[in-house]
Order: structure tokens, then sequence, then C-alpha cells
């Protein structure tokens, strides 16, 4: 079977996994203690109230029909939110608040990249050193530090730096002033201008853009903390594969320096066991940005997936986690792409 | 800060539903006798409500206030509810902040205009999340707090303190029948989109209260005496028909409204956020009406009041401005804008305060020192003065007040004998939860009227509080095991009962103090938990035993709080459509209703 086949099959199987996925969801929510009509007329609601809005809802109809609208509205995304911000299409509300997530996760992927990984290859290269032994046990460290307990300490760490404070530098002031560190960036530095009808990107506002990274640096940091560790270690253990096999050993009898034996060799084939880490990280980043974006007060889809589960918004809920279980399945996707890409043995021909 | 507006009880209950044992021990709890005539306390709890009820007019104020307090008395020394705690709600504000004292019905009454900063042109203040501003959907504090600034009533609780002051009313007439009020607007008032409020924009405004799908509120202006009682149409679904509420425009500044009933609370309802006007037709919600806008563009993007200030912009769970209105009717605001940073979470809540980025703020419990605060009590009971120092070194001003919040334990008469709720109250210490549980946020409670509204004023509640019978503020299990034991029940032969407490685990401890108190002397409680819908649920059904729930007042009346405890009220086989009072069914223990 072709390359190309066995991805086509690969796609297929997942069909069956989304609507086992969707079905699961709908029990979860609609069977589950979610009360969308208190949540959303409050306590003294009164009988007459509430069995217009339970009509209006559709909660009334039965079972099977409402799993059909349900269905409908999260595969053709027309879903309005029914607590939440009432009476929105969904697709606006995440609309809104989508960049926010993605700007947080980028720099949540990305920060952890440039440091664990390096940092993890300077352990492998340096084994049973000193710095070996502090580099792998601070990532322990990191490791195990909850992620809704460093960012708390993270808040009280640095608010008191306001003014210069206990530590002698001012994080206000480091670089672009910024007056909080709560709250939700901009997202503004990019001017788009229609060029025939297709926003392109036509300035840049560097200042604006370093203050959003200042805004999210720490929040990022810190979601991205536990997947840093990780990082780290499978690129240690990785690194010392590489460096105790055969064809290094060749390179070295060849007499190559030992600089160009680590970029061409060790390096390149130190990352292949990293893809994986690297795309699972991004599940972990799904569930960990509700609680870094709730406490950071950032308004985006992680805080909003909260708010619509403790207002048992149904609808919304839903629909935010369909698109976590297609991120999920794309994801496991271009994992499996990626191997057949890297290794040329994976694929269904056995 | 748990909102309690709008009558909304506040969010935490307890229920308890009996577990009836199996071998046919089953007490009716129907022995609320008190030794006098065969009147139970039921009885006279009834006859003091309908007392209040056919003596409504102004001259009848002292004979009603003698009837809430024999209601208060009834209600405890039957023990068909037991209340623990009276909200406390606390604000700080920096130095260069000169806000106005607030007043027992809470921050959302207080119009901003009249705060003035130093050095500041833009007031900064932390709100909660809410997804519009529009007056009739309103039920929650967050957005009260801002319709209040963008949109008026015809009266209002200025800062909050319960003394009614006209704010878009010039004055009213009510006839001798108490039934017709002739309302006399005042002149010349602007709206943000321009033009003048006039009568007709009162009327629609109101109507859209009644008939607007969008009304969560509808109950305010149709119920009496929880609400105003107007007079209107059904049709054969029981809903009002279009434009059948008896509001009659006069001229452009004069309304008349006539209500079902005599009722004194009519205008203390009308200070409700529901009863802000806005010019007629602006949305198409109701019958006769196309509307200018949209709904949505209403509820988020504009604002059509005549409040002092105008909505510049509105990103939904992030931040909120507002700009000063120059041709406000009023004094014009000395700031020119105000800012609501919207956060939730307590961590990001405290980081912004101390970042100095809020004026006025709450402070998390988990940051909070009593031994911090410097204030004297003044003449309405608040506590004001300093609190400090904070960890970015700076002293705030410091105002603790108690709210118009009752929290309580009721309990089914059918489903608890009296010996086991006077047991159970004998064992409530009353500061121990408030400290121990509330972490001192909060005030103990021996009545369900708060001292703040109490009919006959500080002394009359004074005097309430001596007459307490079950040893108020301490454990007292020998009185409770003497009750008990001449109902017959031991530790060896103990009533039990099943506690459900509402999701929260203030009322989880508070359930759970009594459960370790009373295990082993005669009642064994049993906590378990339950989603707020189901628990109401179980209320209509009568399946509850022992619940708990708080009770807000929206305005200052003491009715509003009492009408649910009149026994026949209390009925729930009548709920949810005919009967709104507690889940009592105090009614078994009417004298016409023994057996």
């Amino acid at each position: 079977m072709s390359r190309w086949g066995y991805l086509v099959k690969r796609i297929a199987l997942s069909i069956p996994v989304l609507f086992s996925a969707i079905t699961f969801l709908f029990l979860m929510l609609r069977l589950g203690p979610l009360d969308p009509v208190s949540a959303r007329l409050g306590e003294q609601a009164s009988g007459a109230d509430v069995t217009r809005l339970r009509e209006q809802m559709g909660l009334n109809d039965p079972l099977w029909k409402q799993y059909l609208d349900f269905m409908r509205d999260l595969l053709t995304f027309s879903g309005e939110s029914w607590v939440v911000q009432a009476n929105r299409p969904i697709t606006d509300i995440v609309a809104q608040v989508a960049p926010t997530t993605i700007w947080l996760g980028f720099w949540a992927i990305l920060l952890p990249l440039f440091i664990g990984i390096p940092l993890g290859f300077y352990a492998g290269l340096n084994p049973n050193s000193k710095s070996d032994y502090v580099a792998s046990v601070s990532s322990i460290l990191w490791l195990s530090m909850p992620n809704f307990w460093l960012a708390v300490m993270a808040l009280a760490f640095l608010r008191k730096t306001k003014g210069g404070g206990v530590l002698g530098f001012d994080w206000y002031a480091l670089g672009p002033d910024i007056s909080g560190i709560t709250g939700t960036p901009g997202l503004d530095f990019l001017t788009l201008t229609n060029v025939f009808g297709v926003p392109l990107p036509t300035a840049m506002d560097w200042m604006a853009f370093l203050t959003d990274f200042k805004l999210i640096l720490p929040a990022s940091l810190i979601l991205g903390s536990a997947s840093m560790a990780t990082e780290m270690r499978i690129g240690r253990t990785a690194v010392l594969e590489t460096v105790n096999s055969n064809y290094v050993e060749t390179a070295k009898a060849k007499g190559l320096k030992s600089r160009a034996i680590v970029w061409k060799h060790i390096f390149r084939n130190a990352l292949i066991p990293l893809v994986p880490v690297i795309t699972n990280e991004a599940f972990i980043l799904i569930g960990g940005s509700v609680i870094i974006e709730y406490i950071f007060n950032i308004n985006g889809l992680g805080s909003l997936y909260f708010r619509a589960l403790v207002a048992a918004d149904i609808p919304l809920a839903g629909a935010l986690l369909f698109m976590f279980t297609l991120l999920i399945i794309s994801l496991n996707l271009l994992q499996d792409f990626l191997y057949t890409i890297i290794d040329p043995r994976v694929g269904y021909d056995r | 800060m748990l909102a309690a507006l709008g009558g909304t009880a506040s969010v935490s209950l307890a229920g308890c539903s009996a577990l009836l044992s199996d071998d046919g021990d089953e007490d009716d709890g129907g022995d609320g006798g008190d030794g006098t005539d065969g009147e139970s306390y039921a009885d006279k709890a009834q006859a003091a409500w309908e007392r209040i009820q056919s003596n409504p007019g102004p001259d009848a104020q002292d004979l009603r206030n003698e009837a809430y307090v024999e209601i208060e008395e009834a209600v405890r020394d039957d023990m068909i509810m037991l209340n623990f705690l009276h909200d406390f709600s606390e604000r700080f504000w920096y130095d260069y902040v000169d806000v106005p004292k607030i007043g027992p019905l809470g921050q959302a009454h207080q119009q901003l205009h009249t705060v003035e900063l130093e050095g500041e042109t833009e007031l900064n203040r932390i709100n909660s999340t809410h997804n519009h501003i529009d007056p009739v959907e309103s039920d929650d504090e967050a957005s009260s707090t801002i319709i209040t600034q963008v949109y008026e009533r015809l009266v209002e609780y200025p800062n909050g303190v319960p003394e009614i002051q006209n704010q878009l009313l010039d004055d009213f007439e009510l006839s001798d029948d108490n039934l017709t009020y002739t309302f006399h607007l005042k002149e010349g008032v602007p709206f943000h989109t321009g033009g003048e409020m006039t009568a007709h924009d009162v009327k629609y405004s109101w109507r859209r209260v009644i008939e607007s799908e969008n009304s969560v509120r509808a109950n305010f202006m149709l119920d009496s005496p929880d609400g105003v009682g107007i007079v209107h149409e059904e049709d054969d679904e029981g809903n009002p028909v279009p434009d059948s509420a008896a509001l009659e425009v006069i001229d452009d500044y004069t309304l008349e409204m006539e209500v079902r009933d005599p009722n004194p609370a009519v205008m203390d309802v009308l200070t409700y956020t529901a009863f802000s006007v806005i010019p007629e037709g602006l949305v198409g919600d109701i019958e006769g009406y196309d509307g200018e806008v949209g709904r949505q563009e209403f509820r988020t993007s504009m604002s059509a009041g005549t409040g002092p200030f105008e909505l510049d912009e509105f990103a939904i769970d992030e931040e909120l401005r507002l700009t000063r209105f120059d041709d406000y009717h009023r004094d014009t605001a000395s700031v020119e804008s105000v800012h609501f940073e919207i956060v939730e979470d307590d961590e990001a809540r405290y980081t912004y305060a101390m970042e100095k980025n809020a004026d006025i703020f709450p402070i998390p419990t988990q940051y909070y020192d009593p031994n911090k605060i410097d204030a004297e009590t003044d003449d309405m009971g608040r506590e004001s003065g300093t609190y400090g120092e904070l960890e970015n070194g700076e002293t705030v001003n410091y105002l603790g007040l108690p709210e118009l919040v009752t929290r309580y334990f009721g309990f089914n008469a059918r489903n608890v004998p009296k010996p086991v709720r006077q047991a159970i109250a004998y064992v409530t210490d009353q500061e121990e939860i408030v400290n121990q549980v509330f972490a001192g946020r909060g005030v103990p409670a021996y009545s369900f009227t708060p001292p703040g509204i109490w009919p006959t004023g500080q002394d009359g509640y004074e005097k309430f509080v001596e007459e307490y019978p079950y040893s108020a503020n301490e454990t007292d299990i020998e009185g409770a095991k003497q009750v008990l034991e001449e109902a017959g029940y031991t530790s060896d032969d103990p009533y039990e009962l099943t506690c459900t407490t509402y999701e929260s685990v203030v009322y989880q401890e508070a359930a759970g103090l009594l459960r370790d108190k009373l295990s082993g002397n005669g009642v064994e409680i049993e906590l378990d938990q339950a989603q707020f819908a189901t628990l109401q649920q179980r209320g209509y059904d009568g399946d509850l035993e022992m619940y708990s729930l708080g009770w807000g007042w929206s305005w200052e009346s003491v009715a509003y709080g009492h009408f649910g405890f009149e026994p026949k009220n209390t009925d729930t086989s009548g709920m949810p459509g005919d009967n709104n009072g507690y889940y009592l069914d105090w009614h078994v223990e009417l004298s016409e209703n023994d057996e």
C-alpha cells in the first residue's frame, strides 16, 4: 500500500471516532447534572418562564431529536450559545477569543522548544557532569510543580516587583511598560490591508508586539513548563543513544570534527523521537489553557470553555469540545503523516 | 460575592430529605401547639399575614409592623426555619478616591457620578462576567451595576441606602382606595440617543418587563405582594395579554397605573433595575413595535438611557468602559469615564487591585486579615475606617456592612417533627458558623428579616434577639437532648434525616457542624449534595426535610420576604404554579388541617 493510500485509510478510520465522540459528548452534557434553564433565569425563576425557555431551547423535544439537532449544529458550526453569551452564534464567540488562545499556545509550544531541547542536548553531550545533574534535577522539579500553583506564585512574585520591590528589578518597567500582569493581550500589532480583496499584513507595530509578548510570557512559560521538562529529558536520552551508535563511531574514525558530528549526525537523528513528544504536548495545552487562562484572566477558549461548563451552556461547551476533538484527531493524523515521511517502514503493509 | 439581586435566592441551599423509617414510626410533626387555646404557631403566622394583607393603608404601618414581628416570632418559636447568617459585604478603596458610603441594598445601586478622583480622570473597577446590559434581562449583580450607571428608574435607593428618592419622577399621587398611582415625571430629561423622556417611554419600558420574551422579571410587575401586582388580563394559558396592563398615558409627563390590591411596597419595587426607562420602540420584542435596533445591538453595544454615563465599549468577558454623559439631567459626573475590568479569578482580582489598576476593589478571603481593619461603627451599623497595610505598602479605606441577605436552614413541617427542629436550633452556634465557616465575613442571624429593615427598628430587633430561646451563639447540647428526650428520641433510638446541601463548600461545612454535634444525641443527620435545579424540584415535590437557602431583598420591604411564610403559601402541593412560598409545608400545622 502506498503512503497516500495509508493516509486516506487513516482519515476514513477517524470518522467513526468522531461520531462516537459526538455521541459521548451529547450524553455527558445532556444527561449530566447541568441545568441551563436555572443558570439563565436565576433561582427565583417563575414556572411560566421556565416552561417558555425550555421550549425555546428545545429541551422538551424527544431525546433523539435533540441528539440530531446537536449533531447538525456541531457539524455545520451553526449553534447558538444558551447562557454565557445568550443567543449569539458560537462561531462569532469562538472567532473572537480563539486568536488569544492561539497566541498563548504558540508561545507555550515554541518557548519550551527553544529552552528544553538545547538544554537536553547539552546535558546529553555532557553526561554525568555537574551541569547535567543541575539540568536533570531542575527539569524534574519543573515537571512536579502543578501549573495552577506556579501561576498563583508567578502572580504573587511579579506583582511584588512593582516599583523596584524586593529583588531590585521591576517587571512592569522591563522592556515595554505594562500596567498589569493579568488580562487579555490586545493582538492588534498587525495592520491588515486588503490587497485585491485579500487581507494581507502590511505593517507591524513592534512595540505592541513586544507588549503582547510580555503579557503572555509568564502564562505561556508556565503552560509549557511541563513540556519543557519532558523535552529536555527525552532530548538527553536521544542524544545519549545516538552518541553511542555505530555511525557516530565511524564518523569519529573518519576524523570528522566533533562540531560537524554533533550538528550533522547526532542532532538530526536525536530529533526523531521528539516528534511525538511535541505533538502530544499540544493535547496537554488544551487542558492546561483552561486553568492558566482563568488565573491570568485571559479571555480565550480555555476560560470560555470553563464558563460554558459552569453555566451549563450545553451547545457552547459541546461545540468547544467538538473543536478540541477535531484538533486532537487531526494532530494524530499529522503525527502519523510525519512518521510515514520520517520512517518509511510505517504503513499497513506488513 | 454572591449577588442577591432580583430576589434571587442566593446560591446556597441545603435540602434534607427525611429517611422515613419503614417501621411505621412516623411522626407527623403536626404538634405545633403552643399550649394556648389550641392555636398553633402556624395559625398565628397565617392570622398575622392576613392582617397585613387586609390593612394595606399608609396609616396602618404600625399594625403591619407588629404583625411582621408576630410572623418572625412564630417562625422562631416553631423553629420552622433556622436563620444563621446575614451577608456582610466589604469594599476597599485607595486614598485618592472619594466615594459615598453604600447602604445595605448593595453597591449595584450606586450611581458613580458622585465619585471624585484626585489626579485621575478615569475610575477603575472590577466586575464579574455578564453578557448584556438590557434592564429586563438582568438578574445578577454584575449587569445591574452597569445598568444603574446607564439607565434610570422613576425612583431609586441612592447608594443602596434604603430611603427612596426620585430619579425620573417629580412626584406621585395615590388614590384614596390605594389602587391608582398617578406619576408626574420630571420634565426635560434627555436620552443618550437624543430626545426627551416622556410617559410613552415609561409605558413602553414597563410593558417590556411584562411582555418581552427576554424579560426574567415579569413577576415583579404581575405578582403581589412580591411585586407591583398590576391589573392585567391573561389568556387561556395564563400568559399576560399584550398591552393589557393598566398603564395609561395621560399626557407627556403623566402616567397612571392601577394595581389589583393595595400594596405599600409598590414604590420600593419600582426601584428595581428592570423598571429602567428606554426610548419607546427601541427594541421590537413586544407587540406593536418593530424595533429601531436589533436585540443584540441593544444588549451589548449601545446605551439609550438617561443615566450619568453612556456605554463606550463593551468587550464581553474582558472589559467595559463608560463615558460621561454631558447632558445628564442631574449633576454631571466628575470623572470622565469609568472602566470595569472583568475578572473572575480571586488571584487575578487581587493582583489587579495590588497593581493599583482598580481604585475600588474586593479582597479575596485568602488574602484577608480581619486584624488589619481599623474601623468604627456608624449609626447604620456600617463599619467604616481603614484597612492596611496591604502588600503593596498602602493603607486603604474600608467599609463593611451587613447586606439584606439571609442564609438559613428551612424545615419541611410534614417531614421533621418540631422537637427535632428545636434540637438543631439548640446546637447551632451562629458565631461559630460565621467565624469558622465564613472566615468572619458574615453577621450572625437570629431572625429572617435582617436588622437593617427590622419593622420595629433597632430597639425592636434587640428585644427580639434577647428573647431568642435556643441558646444563641452556643452549642447547647443539653437543651437539645432535653427536647429530644421528651419526644422520645434518644441515642439508642435516634431520629434520622438526610441533609442535602446545595453544591457549596460553606453549606456543607455548616451542616456538618450541626451533624457532628447532634450525632449520638438523638438525631443522626446524613449529608448529601444536589444541584440547585434538582433541589428546587425536590422542594416543589415536598421531598425536602431540612434544606438551606439564602434570600436576598431587592427592595426594602419586609413583606418581600414574609410572603413566603404564609402557611397556606408554603403548601408544596401547589408549587410551582399557585404557591411561591418557602418549601415548608407549614400548612399542615394549621388547626383547620388537624386530623
